[in-house]
């Protein structure tokens, strides 16, 4: 390996990120190579330093009010949060059904209206006669016509 | 670090509806998360405020946690989104990362002021030379210690990926700790 090589992988190598096969590269070009030793010397110091320090920090701690006023909050949000497995379906399905339920009713309703096929009889009509009750889109006209059974027309109501 | 037993039934028992176990069964690391969250931002304030709702967000996510992982790892998890989140909102990114100059450390120490203290607090901010992924990465593995595959996992990224960022971190603690404290180089 050359030094340009192993300069570059001695930041992983420092903190013993490298794979076994690369580390034995890294650990024999090392050996025999001052200047990369004392780069790698470096790398080490710097870590164990910060390490250190963050360990000396340790960091802040939570006051008891902070930690109880946090755990007084987890708890209303019991009920909402922890649900009995059946009844903890995923948003997405819950929409689906939703969609479904409005897609249904939405297409009922279309051809319950718009359909111009055969209709209810009209009041006047025998059981051998057929209404076709005719829609217009644009102007919300309605015509009826009635049909005898061998699909003769028969008249027509507005 | 695999989950342990007690954590394992505490976890059942919150499950079970019984909530009053989520406290054990997270204060063990209350405050590692709220330390990791500090590193990250620097600020004891977001750190709270992060800790705070990585908890809340545990807790309502603890029916997905798979408990074949590290308990602590998952919190941390949890706690490294949400420092993301926040950063990404960039409400208070350049605070976190740029305005840290000056600023005392929150947690009251009683030795505060004294030599040591100062270096100590010094040495950590060459943190702020790190890009919000390279101190995400060098946190938590050069700081709380997980290794590479729980980083990545940690960070939902992969390990190629954790490897380039902790590559280049670890560049920049170097360089900004050999410039701004060459005495201690010297030293060795």
């Amino acid at each position: 390996m050359t030094c340009r090589r192993v300069r570059k992988l001695l930041p992983l190598y420092a903190g013993d990120d490298l794979g076994p096969r690369r580390g034995r590269a890294v650990q024999t070009h090392i050996d025999r190579c001052p200047s990369c030793r004392q780069e790698l010397g470096e790398f080490r110091a710097a870590l164990a330093e910060i390490r250190a320090a963050a360990k000396e920090e340790g960091g802040p701690d939570w006051s008891e009010g902070e930690w109880t006023a946090l755990m007084a909050r987890i708890r209303p949000a019991a009920s909402e949060a922890i649900r009995p497995l059946g009844l903890a379906w995923p948003r997405w399905a819950a929409a689906s059904v939703l969609g479904a339920f409005l897609g249904l009713a939405v297409l009922s309703m279309l051809f319950r209206d718009r359909a111009p096929g055969p209709q209810q009889a009209s009041p006047a009509a025998g059981p051998d006669v057929v209404s076709l009750t005719l829609v217009s889109q644009k102007t919300g006209l309605q015509v009826v016509w009635f049909l005898d059974k061998n699909f003769d027309y028969k008249g027509e109501q507005e | 670090m695999r989950m342990n037993e007690t954590e394992k039934e505490l976890v059942t028992m919150v499950l079970s509806g019984r909530t009053e176990a989520f406290e054990p069964l997270v204060s063990p690391f209350r405050q590692p998360l709220l330390a990791l969250a500090f590193r990250l931002t620097r600020n004891r304030e977001d750190a709270l405020e992060i800790a705070q709702e990585s908890l809340l967000r545990a807790f309502r996510s603890l029916r997905r946690y798979d408990v074949s992982r590290s308990f602590r790892n998952w919190l941390f998890q949890i706690a490294a989104n949400e420092a993301r989140d926040r950063f990404r909102k960039g409400a208070r990114e350049k605070a976190a990362f740029n305005d840290i100059v000056g600023r005392a450390p929150a947690a009251a120490d009683p030795e505060a002021g004294c030599e040591k203290q100062e270096l100590r607090s010094n040495i950590m901010r060459s943190l702020d030379a790190l890009s919000p992924r390279e101190r995400e990465v060098f946190v938590l593995r050069d700081l709380e210690e997980l290794d590479i595959k729980a980083t990545a996992r940690a960070l939902g990224c992969s390990s190629v990926s954790v490897r380039v960022s902790l590559s280049s971190a670890r560049r920049k603690i170097r360089e900004a700790i050999r410039q701004d404290f060459a005495h201690l180089e010297e030293g060795r």
